[in-house]
């Protein structure tokens, strides 16, 4: 589509032509009102003029249904005599209402010139409150056919998505999903998507530990039988992989086998070759599984996991999490800042810290007015967030 | 084009209908013709803007915008198109833009045919038309605006609810709506006319048309909400008294009503105040009954709290329409002129009857629904009152005015001949007599009250029969004279006859189908055969199907008659649709005549039979025949080409039509 | 008749209606209003008094028994208490083990609940207003 050479002309087109047709509608409403007070004055009928009409057309009625006989002569001639009298009424009326008439528009230019001017200015300072002139339409359609490299994390999901909607058996769709989905905290999508992955793949390390991960997040970092079971199959796949292992060194603490977890990291450790990275970490870990009174409760962590196996090497949560600080502080010193806010409810978000990302929502919404507060809270909406679940 | 066109246009429209409210109005107070003439262009300007608005807000249905929220939260890009289209009422604030939609489509509608209404009077309908116009859309830019943004615009929709995925679902509230708001047309005159402190027969004859539009769209969209229930649901009632339908009922009842005392006020000019009064009341209950609905009140009193901006601004519309028109009332009645009195037995006097019946009636109803809502307010208990609460009240003061029905056409106006009407119609009498007896033989004397329920149908179905061939002289003249005269007779005439008739047809389907109507719930096997209405019914086993998005189970049925021939087979279904993982129950439902047999499938019983329920329906869709009936009649009487009243000359010269008048 | 008597029969006839309609709603309300129960709100009262009710809650987890033909068996439950319900008949298609339901009918002298009418679903929370109403007063419910 012409949108791919130039992305910024369409959208100012559309912006134009909503202005365009804003001030057309604008100018044509103005005309509705205008129009009818600048005609010439023609003399109206009498009220009593259209009540006579009304009557007149009764009384023929009343000479149609006795000629068909439908009532007898006498009440015809009753009911004649109460519409003559309603006649005689109206034309009285419709007589001295003749003499009662103002001539119009003096004194009432001002009304005239306000209900005129009231159109455009109302209209368009309401609009100024309520309305978003900058946001263009969006279809669908037009939005899948977009390229794919210029869209949100969100978008590309989605655009994933609707790819395996249409082709479920594309286990390498499946494959690139899954992973996502466990980092973004889906862990019930990242089930699904990892059975997929593994019905139609085959089974691996990767996939089978990611699935074990997923089932443990699905119950809460738990690690159930299932995930076990997983970890365990992920180990025997590759018998040098350390993860699985700390992953059933973890499961095997959360039942209070402590020495039995160190035992199986101890083996392992062991049979490892001299220059792994995690060896000096794995050695710490094992002693702290051995020796709770340094040991933190939990065993190895995920931080450990990923630090040993070298997976990460800088420590990417307390990155963020700094820079979100950072942020936090900002926005206490300048609130009046609904992009900054919509960036901190959803950092938490990612952290998985969904009780800060509510605070954060509260502040914001504290902070801002009218229609950026509006749009924060649409925007947490769209995150799945809710103010109303927020404890005042 | 941009979704905020359709927003923009929404304002413009609210601005418009605020200069509407105001300059019509004054100019009328002022006898200025030149600010009166403002109404009508405004209000075709006001009601196209709306269209404009909806027809961008449905655009964005189709195309599955999902950068407006309301799209989001109520659309699906994998919804079939048609539901996609339906879906844009299917929630709060599209349907309150439908509703608004509709009353300018009556204000447009009061402005093309409003020729022949005196200027003032169409500037002050026109302007209090325009005040209900701007409180809604006041309410829906505040508080419901349909365009909402959400900005980045999430990938896909909420909504996909198989259950609302249904075509009765999807028209049923148009049409109601276009009974409810019609009505708004009612109020306006009626307001208008406290307005002007000027009230008489001519007025009537202007709002009568008015009356019946709305009348034939609210009896049509109460039967279809009614069948729509009675298949859908699959529980085999056809009325339930929930609230939700006694809320489009009410206004049904008052509207009938104010159809019959217009035509007293128009004929006699009399019962004006009461006419007035009750054109107030009808809308106030049609706004009621939108709002009820609507704010979710029905179901509970703090759905107020929940959305406490909203539920107050209804609260304050309701007020001030409903308190602020009783109130112009109170002040204004005495000043207009009160209409003469009449004798008790007369045409008059039996339209009177009507009004009398159908207000208590209406009153009943109101209570049984609102009376829960009270208490639950006031002492916090939940209770509910059910169908027993409305047989035991609204029946009984139905009875004696069912049975003035045919009366009433045959009576004459101011003084009527009660022996000389009941000698003309001895042969009805007899006839409903008749069916009494041969429904108490055929019953052996056990059904007392059916019988005398079906006798009273029989009675209003001959009655209104009656009154044509007395009107066409069947008997009295050659036949040829009588066929003339019948052809002849004014289009009123068919049409009350034909409305009346239809109340019979309906009365007699629904007392045929609570008395002689059967159910059972039995297990069956595949083979089984049950005896049902003098058929046998045999169950044939469970077949699994596939639908577009679901899958079903369908139980098949043969109906076989005394000789063992297979008549029919009724199909009936479990669905099951794995998007929303929702079960639904499609009740099989063969048609014969007009009786149905009516089957729905329960659950699974061990060792492979299905728990079914079975019910033989005689004459039940006379019910809503007779409401269709009730449509055509309605809609004869707007063809009649009485209420059509052409404008005076106009203007320029108005001495000589007033010569001619006088002469 | 004079314009008096005229006016008297009218208004006459009018108080004579709007009396039989009020004499109708105090016997039909006398007869046929329903409170609202869940378990835990019942009294002796309530149980011995052998008016309807409708009672509402979360369908008990386990307590499902389909009898002999088309009688059902099974607990309604607030979390404090339960009450057995029997009922004859088909279930809608949404009456599902720990969900909400609103039965109607009335106690039997045992304390069984004998309902001839069973809803599961008012709106599309899978929640009758009623019962979530109560569930969260009560708190032991929460949702939105």
């Amino acid at each position: 589509m012409f949108r791919l050479d130039s992305p910024r002309g369409p959208i100012m087109s559309a912006r134009m032509e909503f202005w365009l047709i804003a001030v057309l509608l604008t100018f044509a409403a103005t005309l509705a009102v205008l129009l009818p007070l600048t005609r010439r004055k023609t003399a109206d009928a009498a009220d009593g003029q259209y009540d006579l009409e009304v009557y007149r057309d009764q009384m023929r009625e009343v000479d149609a249904d006795a000629a068909r006989g439908l009532i007898d002569p006498q009440s015809a001639e009753q009911a004649r005599a109460e519409i003559g009298r309603r006649m005689l009424k109206a034309e009285h009326e419709a007589k001295q209402q003749d003499n009662t008439k103002i001539p119009g528009m003096q004194g009432a230019r001002w009304v005239v010139l306000s209900a005129v001017l009231s159109v455009p200015l109302i209209s368009w300072s309401l609009y100024a409150l309520t309305g978003s002139p900058d946001v263009p339409a969006q279809p669908l359609a037009e939005r899948m056919a977009k390229n794919p490299a210029d869209g949100s994390v969100n978008e590309l999901i989605a655009r994933a998505e609707a790819h395996l909607a249409q082709n479920p058996d594309d286990g390498q769709g499946w494959d690139v999903l899954a992973p996502v989905y466990l980092r973004l905290q889906r862990p019930q999508d990242a089930v699904n998507a990892y059975r997929n992955a593994i019905r139609l793949q085959g089974e691996s390390a990767e996939r089978t530990l990611g699935l074990g991960e997923a089932l443990a997040l699905v119950a809460g970092g738990t690690i159930t039988g299932d995930a076990q079971a997983m970890f365990e199959r992920a180990a025997a796949l590759d018998p040098n992989d350390i993860r699985p292992r700390f992953m059933i060194a973890r499961g095997l603490m959360q039942e209070g086998r402590n020495g039995d977890a160190a035992d199986l990291l101890q083996n392992f450790l062991d049979k490892a070759p001299a220059d792994a990275p995690w060896r000096d970490q794995l050695k710490t870990a094992i002693e702290r599984i051995r020796n709770p009174a340094v040991a933190a409760a939990n065993g190895p962590d995920q931080e450990d996991v990923e630090a040993a196996a070298n997976m990460n090497p800088e420590d990417r949560n307390a990155m963020i999490n700094s820079m979100v600080a950072t942020l936090d502080e900002r926005l206490k010193q300048n609130p009046d800042d609904v992009e900054g806010w919509k960036r901190l409810v959803r950092s938490y978000l990612i952290l998985n810290r969904r009780d800060d990302a509510l605070a954060a929502l509260k502040r914001g919404n504290d902070a801002l007015a009218g229609e950026k507060r509006n749009d924060l809270v649409a925007f947490a909406k769209g995150l799945g967030l809710e103010l109303a679940e927020v404890k005042p | 084009m941009t979704v905020e066109i359709g927003q923009f246009a929404l304002i413009l429209a609210l601005t418009l209908s605020l200069v509407q409210s105001i300059l019509p109005v004054f100019g009328a107070w002022r006898h200025d013709g030149r600010m009166m003439a403002v109404a009508v262009p405004t209000a075709f300007a006001v009601f196209a803007l709306i269209v404009l608005s909806f027809v961008i807000l449905t655009h964005a249905y189709v195309v599955s915008d999902f950068s407006v929220l309301n799209v989001v939260e109520n659309s699906h890009s994998q919804k079939p198109m048609l539901y996609k289209i339906t879906g844009v009422w299917g929630n709060h604030e599209g349907s309150m833009l439908l509703w608004v939609l509709i009353l300018t489509f009556f204000g447009a509608l009061v402005a093309f045919f409003g020729n022949n209404l005196p200027p003032a009077l169409k500037a002050n309908v026109l302007g209090v038309h325009g005040w209900i116009t701007t409180a809604f859309l006041f309410f829906i830019v505040a508080t419901s605006n349909p365009f909402r943004r959400i900005v980045p615009a999430p990938m896909e929709g909420q909504d996909l609810n198989p259950i609302l995925q249904d075509i009765g679902l999807a028209i049923h509230p148009p049409l109601l709506y276009l009974g409810y708001v019609g009505f708004s047309v009612c109020f306006s005159f009626a307001v208008a006319a406290l307005i002007e402190g000027r009230i008489d027969a001519a007025w009537a004859r202007w709002v009568r048309p008015w009356t019946l539009t709305a009348w034939v769209f609210l009896t049509g969209g109460i039967a279809m909400g009614s069948y729509w229930a009675y298949y859908e649901l699959g529980w085999g009632g056809w009325w339930f008294w929930d609230p939700v339908e006694n809320a489009s009922f009410m206004p049904w009842l008052a509207g009938t009503a104010l159809l019959h005392s217009a035509l007293v006020m128009e004929k006699r000019s009399a019962l004006k105040i009461w006419t007035v009064l009750l054109a107030l009341l009808t809308f106030s209950l049609s706004l009621l009954g939108t709002f009820l609905v609507r704010s979710g009140v029905l179901t509970s009193v703090h759905t107020f709290a929940t959305d406490p901006g909203r539920g107050l601004f209804i609260l304050a519309i309701l007020t001030l329409f409903i308190g602020g028109s009783l109130a112009l009332f109170a002040f204004r009645a005495q000043t207009l002129s009160s209409g003469g009195l009449f004798q008790p037995i007369s045409r008059e006097g039996a339209l009177v009857f009507n009004n009398l019946f159908l207000t208590t009636a209406t009153a009943t109803v109101l209570i049984g629904t609102l009376y829960p809502l009270l208490l639950e307010a006031l002492t916090g208990d939940k209770i509910s009152v059910g169908a027993p609460f409305f047989n035991m009240t609204f029946g009984p003061l139905m009875i004696p005015l069912l049975a003035a029905v045919p009366f009433g056409p045959l009576l004459a106006w101011k003084r009527g001949d009660l022996l000389g009407v009941g000698q003309r119609l001895m042969t009805a009498f007899a006839l409903a007599l008749l069916a009494v007896a041969f429904i108490l033989y055929r019953t052996s004397a056990h059904e007392v009250l059916a019988a005398f329920g079906i006798g009273l149908a029989v009675w209003v179905m001959a009655g209104s029969l009656t009154d044509l061939a007395l009107k066409s002289g069947i008997g009295k003249v050659s036949a040829a004279t009588a066929l003339a005269r019948f052809i002849g007779l004014p289009r009123s005439v068919f049409g009350t006859a034909l409305a009346h008739f239809g109340l019979g047809i309906t009365l007699l389907g629904v007392v045929s189908v609570t008395t002689f109507g059967t159910e059972q719930v039995v297990a069956m096997k595949p083979g089984d055969t049950l005896p049902v209405a003098g058929y046998q019914l045999r169950y044939d086993g469970l077949t699994p199907a596939t639908g577009p998005n679901y899958t079903e189970q369908q139980g098949r049925f043969t109906l076989l008659d005394k000789a063992a021939r297979p008549v029919d087979t009724i199909i009936s279904a479990k669905r099951f649709y794995p998007a929303r993982r929702t079960p639904t129950t499609e009740a099989g439902i063969v048609t014969h005549g007009v009786n149905q047999f009516y089957i729905s499938l329960g659950d699974d019983m061990a060792g492979g039979g299905i728990v079914v329920r079975i019910w033989w329906k005689p004459f039940v869709t006379l019910i809503w025949l007779g409401a269709l009936a009730m449509m055509m009649g309605g809609f004869v009487s707007l063809l009649d080409r009485r209420l059509r009243v052409g404008a005076p000359a106009k203007a320029k010269a108005p001495r000589p039509v007033r010569a001619e008048a006088s002469a | 008749m004079s314009r008096k008597q005229k006016r008297l029969a009218v208004i006459g006839g009018a108080l004579g209606v709007l009396a039989l309609a009020v004499a109708l709603v105090l016997v039909a309300f006398g007869q046929d209003i329903r409170y609202f129960r869940t378990p835990a709100d019942l009294t002796t009262e309530d149980m011995a008094s052998g008016a309807r009710f409708r009672l509402g809650g979360l369908v008990e987890k386990g307590t499902v028994v389909r009898g002999a033909g088309t009688e059902v068996q099974f607990a309604v439950t607030d979390t404090l208490k339960s009450v057995k319900v029997i009922y004859n008949g088909i279930l809608p298609d949404l009456f599902r083990e720990e969900q909400g339901v609103v039965t109607e009918g009335h106690f039997t002298p045992d304390g069984t609940f004998v309902a001839d009418s069973v809803l599961a679903k008012h709106d599309e929370k899978y929640m009758p207003k009623d019962v979530a109403d109560s569930l969260k007063a009560k708190g032991v419910w929460q949702g939105n």
